[in-house]
């Protein structure tokens, strides 16, 4: 494992037994695969400098704020031949996995109406906060769950949400999605207090029956101690206790560039979540509806 | 890395088809099973050779033809009363046996086994997978390292459904040792001892049977309290109290107070909910890591590598201690004194 980073190269190189490298170039000369985890206005140009290089990549979400961006990059990893990841992590969750699997086995009927909710601790890091590098809470943090909606309900013809609120109090997201199948799709995502404990919820209501999960509750391990105890870090949530969704996830992507199975989430999903969330920030600043065909670019 | 054989003997207990489908995926075992007292079963239990049809494993006609195969290790899966015999045999074999639990259902059962394995030199480990949960190991950590402060007291709780709807044998009290406080209690107990260190001084008890009183003859309900020589306080409440209607099978709870803070492990709480209304109603799919593979991974590695395992059999025998201690008071009406202490 190589390292390369602006900031915090040596520690994480040194706690995690990588070698540290001088910079971009270096790290595309001499690796196989690239995991692209910087902030998301800079994806672009490393996405396609990994492409030139012949570099699978793994990146995280959203491949980009902008579609035209997330086009190119899809364009051009496709034309260099490499794969490209994008890091929706929570299609490996392992409840959102077995919810994903409980529908397709029939066990609800046909999905009508979803419930997302996720919401922590506001990000500490300072461009999370401008929306022209992050594209804000709709794009950076529920694509997860609109990404997740369309993997279960299939695609979605019209978005309608709006955002409320600013630092140093929450900022809370709320969207309504209409799928093409006649399912709906809620959400609610929020960027709360500092050390806010990261938490999750779904229920997902079918023609006959219904799937909830709540972090909160569906928790094994709980703890009161005044002023103490372990909390969720920011931005990462706990799954269930002795497994790691971001270890099933980078093993399935790394699977796929040595030759294996197309991986549950594609490139192509990533940007069908994208035109989501930026149809939702349109509807956001413009307090209409947004059509998905109306086209989001 | 060679393959360990590895035999399955009997699928008396619930567990076996479990251990059976896991070990026979692994490629690092290759696995036999036996099931001669499946005729004694009621006709309706899926025992013997149609369950292993159903998961595709090699059933031999006997022990004796099992332990003939020349096995690493034994999983002990028969009726509670019935698995002296069989560790017996397999120590006799040189076979490291992991035993189901209770232990045993008598003293002297228990204490011919442990004698049986040492004098082998093999594994005797008894099957308590909840050590292995991820969550109990944090708590411990969290109570060894002093978070909690001084521990006052711990309560737990392991409550399920009657078995009555299959592997009726655990109603018996000839082939179970008794009803929900022999089959509930030594998960917690053993949880007890680990986190404590310690044998209770003294156990309390009362039983009734509220629960299913026209359909079975044994307890279905039971607490038990528990006082240590430096003054803590443990509770277990065994009853088979699910109703059927129940979402799951049931699950396990315990709770730490210690004087700086508290701590709760809900050993099952990691799923989903499922509401079917062509099945009747919510379940609970478990999505959290299986504790039965972690702990045959952890016996597995034990029978390769020779190391001691845990939990023993030691702890087996005296979790065995408490249950009929509890009987005793449960029986008398007055506290029990649990005779010699942890080692």
């Amino acid at each position: 494992m190589l390292v390369h980073s602006d900031e915090g190269a040596k520690v994480a190189a040194s706690q995690y037994g990588a070698r540290k490298v001088a910079d971009l170039s270096e790290l595309l000369r001499e690796c196989d695969v690239v995991d692209v985890c910087t902030p998301t206005y800079t994806h672009h140009k490393i996405v396609l400098a990994a492409a030139a290089a012949g570099r699978h990549v793994i990146c995280e979400k959203p491949l980009s704020h902008l579609r035209h961006e997330a086009v190119e990059m899809i364009e051009a990893c496709a034309a260099a031949g490499v794969q490209l990841h994008p890091g929706h992590v929570v299609r490996y969750f392992p409840e959102y996995t077995a919810a994903k699997a409980a529908v397709d086995a029939g066990r609800i009927g046909a999905p009508a109406v979803l419930r997302f909710t996720r919401r922590g601790a506001r990000p500490q890091r300072s461009w999370f906060a401008e929306s022209a590098k992050s594209g804000g809470i709709l794009i950076d943090q529920m694509i997860h769950d609109f990404d997740f909606a369309r993997w279960v309900a299939g695609d979605v013809v019209q978005v309608y949400a709006s955002v409320v609120g600013s630092a140093p109090g929450p900022t809370i997201g709320i969207a309504v999605l209409t799928h093409n199948s006649g399912a709906l799709t809620h959400l609610v995502g929020g960027w709360g207090q500092a050390k806010e404990d990261f938490r999750t919820s779904f229920s997902i209501a079918g023609a006959h029956g219904l799937l909830r999960h709540s972090s909160a509750e569906a928790q094994s391990l709980s703890w009161s101690i005044p002023g103490a105890g372990p909390t969720c870090g920011e931005l990462i949530p706990f799954g269930p206790l002795g497994s790691s969704p971001f270890v099933a996830e980078l093993a399935e992507f790394l699977a796929s560039c040595a030759g294996g199975p197309t991986p549950r989430v594609t490139a192509a999903d990533s940007l069908a979540a994208l035109e989501i969330a930026i149809a939702a920030t349109r509807s956001a600043a413009t307090g209409l509806p947004v059509r998905l065909e109306d086209g989001v670019a | 890395m060679r393959r360990l054989r590895v035999g399955i003997a009997s699928f008396a207990h619930v567990h076996a088809s479990g251990y059976a489908s896991l070990l026979r995926d692994r490629t690092d075992v290759e696995l036999v099973t036996t099931d001669p007292d499946a005729a004694t079963a009621p006709t309706d239990e899926l025992r013997g050779a149609s369950l292993a049809r159903q998961l595709g494993v090699r059933l031999l006609p006997s022990y004796e033809a099992m332990f003939a195969e020349g096995l690493d290790a034994v999983l002990v899966c028969t009726e509670n009363s019935r698995h002296r015999e069989i560790v017996e045999q397999a120590a006799a074999a040189g076979v490291h046996v992991l035993c189901e639990k209770p232990l045993a259902t008598r003293l002297d059962d228990a204490e011919a086994m442990l004698r049986a394995c040492a004098q082998a030199n093999v594994i005797l480990m008894v099957a308590y997978p909840v050590r292995f949960h991820p969550g109990y190991r944090a708590m411990r950590e969290a109570m060894q390292r002093g978070d909690l402060g001084r521990v006052l007291a711990i309560t737990g709780t392991n409550n399920g459904q009657a078995p009555l709807a299959s592997r009726r044998w655990f109603l018996d009290p000839e082939l179970a040792g008794g009803g929900a406080l022999m089959d509930h209690t030594v998960h917690l107990a053993d949880l007890l001892d680990d986190l404590l260190n310690a044998s209770p001084q003294q156990v309390y008890a009362q039983v009734n049977r509220v629960v299913h009183a026209e359909e079975v003859s044994v307890e279905t309900g039971g607490l038990i309290v528990m006082t240590y020589a430096d003054g803590t306080i443990s509770t277990i409440d065994c009853s088979w109290s699910a109703p059927a209607s129940y979402p799951s099978w049931g699950g396990l709870t315990l709770t730490v107070e210690g004087d700086r803070g508290s701590s709760r492990l809900d050993a099952f709480a990691e799923n989903i909910e499922v509401f079917d209304d062509r099945t009747g109603g919510l379940r609970w799919d478990a999505v959290g890591v299986n504790l039965d593979a972690l702990m045959l991974d952890e016996f597995l590695m034990c029978v390769r590598s020779g190391r001691a395992a845990q939990p023993d059999g030691a702890v087996g025998y005296r979790t065995l201690q408490v249950v009929l201690a509890a009987y005793e008071s449960a029986s008398s009406g007055q506290p029990v004194p649990i005779e010699g202490t942890k080692t």
